[in-house]
């Protein structure tokens, strides 16, 4: 089931277009950096980038950083939100449901696929992000500095790399898992997404809120950046693994509410 | 009747939406080797309870066993059985027909995945596409996308397939060919379960119907018994006066030439009214159509909105 | 009940074992050379005025500041302050000191001879540890006292508070929690301002402990080779002003606080008080004092009377007065009528008036 809705989702022009858009901005940013050498101030701007202009090996991560607070999350609900809205807005649902695909193994074929494309994804952006810096930037592949100012070696900096690839992707679980639930609630893939993203803002909005801090722990785009951590030396594995786990409570969540309703759901489209 | 494996049985079956009822307690009976013609008005509740069938719609009250399973629980052993064309053909528009069919195969339980693509061929075949090429499906004719829906309620060889209209949008050519198609299909043994809204569709297959109103089964028979002779004859004279008093109150209605004479047998009426000089020009035993049968059991179409006290007594 | 979780685990009850204030006291003084590591987390509710050259000591009392703790000794330890896109560490060892500021991709060095105990705020000095030590270590018997047990970063803590005595202290109360595994290591820090009661000024806390010394290897540093490595001046933009100082002649008291002597502090600066309460003086040159009037008549917060522009950020109070001769900053954490009393005090203020 799996493998027949990757083959779905892969065959997709749609898809392939919405992983090259989502390589364009971290070229964009590439090439407006090298025209004008002018650093982001410290503090500012997307993690990583500043570093590129001493070593463009490091740029792959500053793609993930200029893609993960809004694009990626977006292309994530587009897909994700698609995933059984799309099919009952196309009528191919009730065909998959009569065929018969249970319903559960459906819900979570098609979560899995979205993390799939999530994966192919934040992977693509590192491999063109590697390639942009290289060509670009300075690169000084032998080596790389940490954030903490320690020197890494290539080994540690490719499994670092790793690291934050999966970080990122398993940080994408909660929109995938909030656009898969509202999914299942409609028949339209747009809704669906707008919702997704809707809870993304409030939550993005809220994290920069005084007042919410006592829900900020809870909030899902709260631990997104931590994936900097990695990089830091020792690794700090403390939000880390607050976001592991709180991507995991929202994924069992959603996932829990989008069975319950989708299990009990007529088909009606 | 004699007496077959029951196929698709159901028992006080209800559908609520809200207030309204839109299956209201229906017990169907379909037995293996049945052309069932399930008829019904738009809107008279047809597709729910297709969908019902299939596990799709859950029922407010009331069961459901197909192939001797009861659904929606047994959906996993029953529905690779069954071929399904629920209320149109659906597929992804940006792959060809072939890729179509073979997600659609690989998608659940019972299509081989050694013998799918032999399989593709000969449904597609099958339906009058096996010319068919690799354009996504997108770009093909309403007609088309109608037979690679037909062709993908066939994939698996079923016992039984379930049709919501499956002529829809097809040339009479097409309807003639679908036509011919489910009645060879029919022939090696796949009991049909026909869900239409066209009279005549299910009259010339059904070997019996079901007919739905208003969310109620208000007729299920063999379509032999439906339309078996009412013991009466069709008498057609130039002269319907002569005839009349000839036959002496037998007449039961006169309609211009043709009269409805109280006689099993057509032979005796001719042989008194020749010998009695009454020109004869026509001469049938009388069966009711199923158009008279249907109106007979059926109040008023579904979708006339009646003000309230005007309406048909139910 | 996820939600709940965190509650709970905090309001878990926490033995007391019934330490004595003195005692405590004594056990964290003598902790500073015991080793342990872990993750702290100070916010402050001080809203310092902003200006481009104290902007990040502003930053540190008024927002939230995560650091990774790995300590070793008062000459022994690595303190890094994480931001989400970037950190600016500290490594002391007993050669010296490095600071490191990944996002400028910069190294500086202070030889260990140029540390003195003198020097602006920094991270170091929000660690509750450090802090608890520099509050408590002028604190008088009397002035202390137990508050009971608390939970914090998991652990059981013992509370102490310390209610300075002195009359124009602007601190209302201190609040430490030690660690009563250890007793000797600060887990938490709550300082109240007079006006704020229930809402500590500063809070300070550790999120994470492991009790036992790090290894050395962590807090060793040599600096990327890309870096750009400079020297670093710990008195940093007091030491152009200190040397600009005209000198004068402080007097021994100072609205009742005693003079006292820091090492390394520049002797143009007039440093008096006692525990948490402390008043700097600094006799400003005409061009500083007019750049600081003009920031502080753009204060919106600053109230402004015929003695001088006076701000107050929790418990420390800052009055810049004296016009355009004479001028003098005062800052501490005192009371604004003390910090009042102090400037009359002044040399060619008050006395000539």
């Amino acid at each position: 089931m799996i493998v027949v809705e990757l083959r779905k989702l892969f065959r997709r022009p749609r898809t392939w277009v919405t992983i090259a858009v989502l390589n364009l901005l971290p070229i964009i940013v590439a090439v407006l950096l090298v025209l004008t050498d002018l650093a982001p101030r410290p503090g500012q701007g997307p993690a990583f980038l500043s570093a590129v202009l001493t070593n463009g090996a490091l740029f792959p991560l500053a793609a993930l950083a200029i893609v993960l607070p809004l694009f990626l999350p977006i292309a994530v609900a587009v897909i994700a939100g698609d995933s059984v809205a799309g099919e009952a807005q196309a009528g191919t649902l009730r065909y998959l449901i009569a065929r018969p695909v249970g319903r559960t193994r459906l819900l979570v074929a098609k979560l899995l696929a979205v993390l799939v494309f999530v994966l192919v994804t934040v992977v693509v952006v590192a491999v063109v992000g590697y390639l942009v810096g290289v060509t670009l930037f300075e690169a000084e592949p032998a080596a790389g500095t940490s954030v903490s100012g320690t020197t890494l070696t290539v080994q540690e900096l490719l499994v670092r790399t790793g690291y934050a690839v999966g970080y990122v992707t398993v940080s994408m679980c909660g929109v995938a898992a909030f656009a898969l639930c509202f999914s299942t609630f409609t028949d339209s893939p747009l809704a669906a997404a707008l919702g997704a993203l809707a809870v993304l803002v409030a939550s993005s909005l809220l994290f920069t809120l005084d007042a919410a801090s006592p829900i900020a722990p809870y909030l899902p785009t709260r631990y997104w950046l931590a994936f900097v951590d990695f990089f830091r030396d020792p690794i700090l594995w403390r939000d880390i693994v607050r976001g592991l786990a709180l991507q995991g409570v929202y994924v069992v969540v959603l996932l829990g509410v989008a069975w319950a309703n989708f299990t009990t759901k007529d088909v009606t489209s | 009747m004699t007496e077959r494996d029951a196929v698709i049985t159901t028992r006080g079956l209800v559908k609520r939406y809200g207030r309204t009822r839109a299956v209201d307690g229906i017990d169907l009976d379909v037995r293996s080797g049945d052309v069932y013609g399930f008829l019904g008005a738009n809107g008279s509740g047809k597709t729910t309870t297709v969908r019902m069938l299939l596990g799709l719609v859950l029922p407010t009250q009331g069961e459901v066993e197909v192939l001797g399973r009861r659904m929606p629980r047994g959906g996993r052993e029953v529905l690779p059985r069954v071929g399904a064309l629920i209320e149109g053909p659906a597929f992804a528009g940006h792959l060809s027909g072939r890729e179509n069919l073979s997600l659609l195969d690989a998608s659940g339980p019972g299509g081989t995945r050694r013998t799918r693509r032999r399989r593709i061929g000969d449904v597609l075949e099958q339906v009058g596409l096996g010319g068919v090429d690799r354009r996504p499906v997108r770009a093909y004719s309403l007609g088309m996308r109608q037979r690679l829906g037909l062709a993908g309620a066939l994939l698996r060889r079923p016992e039984l397939l379930v049709l919501d209209e499956p002529t829809n949008g097809l040339d009479p050519q097409g309807i003639a060919e679908i036509r011919d198609l489910l009645l060879e299909l029919h022939r090696v043994g796949t009991t049909v379960f026909l869900s239409s809204h066209l009279l005549a569709e299910i009259e010339q297959m059904a070997t019996r119907v079901g007919v739905l109103d208003r969310g109620r089964l208000v007729l299920q028979e063999e379509l032999a018994v439906l339309t078996a002779p009412t013991g009466a004859t069709v008498v057609t004279t130039p002269d319907p006066a002569a005839a009349r008093a000839v036959l002496d109150g037998r007449v039961l209605t006169e309609d211009g030439h043709r009269l409805l004479v109280t006689a099993a047998d057509p032979a005796e009426v001719n042989a008194r009214l020749v010998a009695a000089g009454v020109p004869v020009t026509g001469l049938a035993v009388h069966r009711p159509t199923l158009e008279e049968v249907v109106l007979a059991a059926a109040s008023t179409s579904a979708d006339r909105v009646e003000r309230p006290g005007q309406g048909a007594p139910r | 009940m996820l939600l709940a979780l965190p509650l709970v685990l905090r309001l878990w009850p926490a033995g007391d074992d019934g330490r004595s204030a003195a005692d405590l006291r004594t056990a964290v003084l003598a902790g500073a050379d015991q080793g342990w590591s872990g993750i702290a987390e100070s916010s402050g509710g001080l809203a310092l005025p902003e200006t481009d050259q104290l902007g990040t000591i502003a930053d540190l009392f008024s927002d939230r500041t995560r650091m990774r703790v790995w300590w070793r000794g008062p000459e022994d330890h690595r303190i890094d302050v994480v931001t989400a896109t970037g950190e600016t560490d500290l490594r002391r060892t007993a050669a010296g000191r490095w600071t490191w500021d990944y996002q400028s991709d910069r190294a500086g060095w202070t030889p260990a001879a140029g540390i003195t105990g003198f020097a602006l705020p920094a991270a170091t000095d929000l660690l509750p540890s450090t802090l608890t030590r520099r509050l408590l270590s002028e604190a008088d018997d009397g002035e202390l006292s137990r508050i009971g047990s608390a939970r914090v970063a998991g652990r059981a803590a013992l509370g102490l508070r310390l209610v300075p005595a002195d009359p124009g202290a602007s601190v209302a109360r201190v609040d430490v929690w030690v660690d009563a595994e250890t007793g000797w290591l600060p887990l938490q820090v709550q300082v109240f301002d007079q006006s704020t009661g229930t809402v500590p000024a500063l809070d300070t806390r550790l999120l994470e402990v492991d009790p036992t010394a790090p290894d050395p290897a962590v807090i060793a540093f040599r600096p990327p080779p890309s870096a750009d490595i400079r020297s670093d001046d710990p008195l940093g933009l007091l030491r152009d002003v200190a040397d600009r100082l005209p000198d004068v002649a402080f007097p021994d008291t100072l609205a009742g606080l005693p003079r006292r002597d820091v090492t390394g502090a520049p002797p143009s600066i007039g440093l008096y008080g006692r525990g948490v309460t402390l008043l700097a003086v600094i006799p400003l040159p005409g061009r500083a004092a007019a750049e600081l009037r003009r920031a502080a008549d753009a204060d919106p917060a600053a109230v402004h009377d015929q003695l001088g522009s006076r701000l107050t950020a929790g418990p420390i109070g800052i009055l810049l007065t004296g016009a355009p001769r004479n001028a003098y900053l005062l800052t501490g954490t005192v009371t604004p009528e003390t910090l009042a009393q102090a400037a009359l005090a002044l040399p060619g203020l008050g006395s000539q008036r």
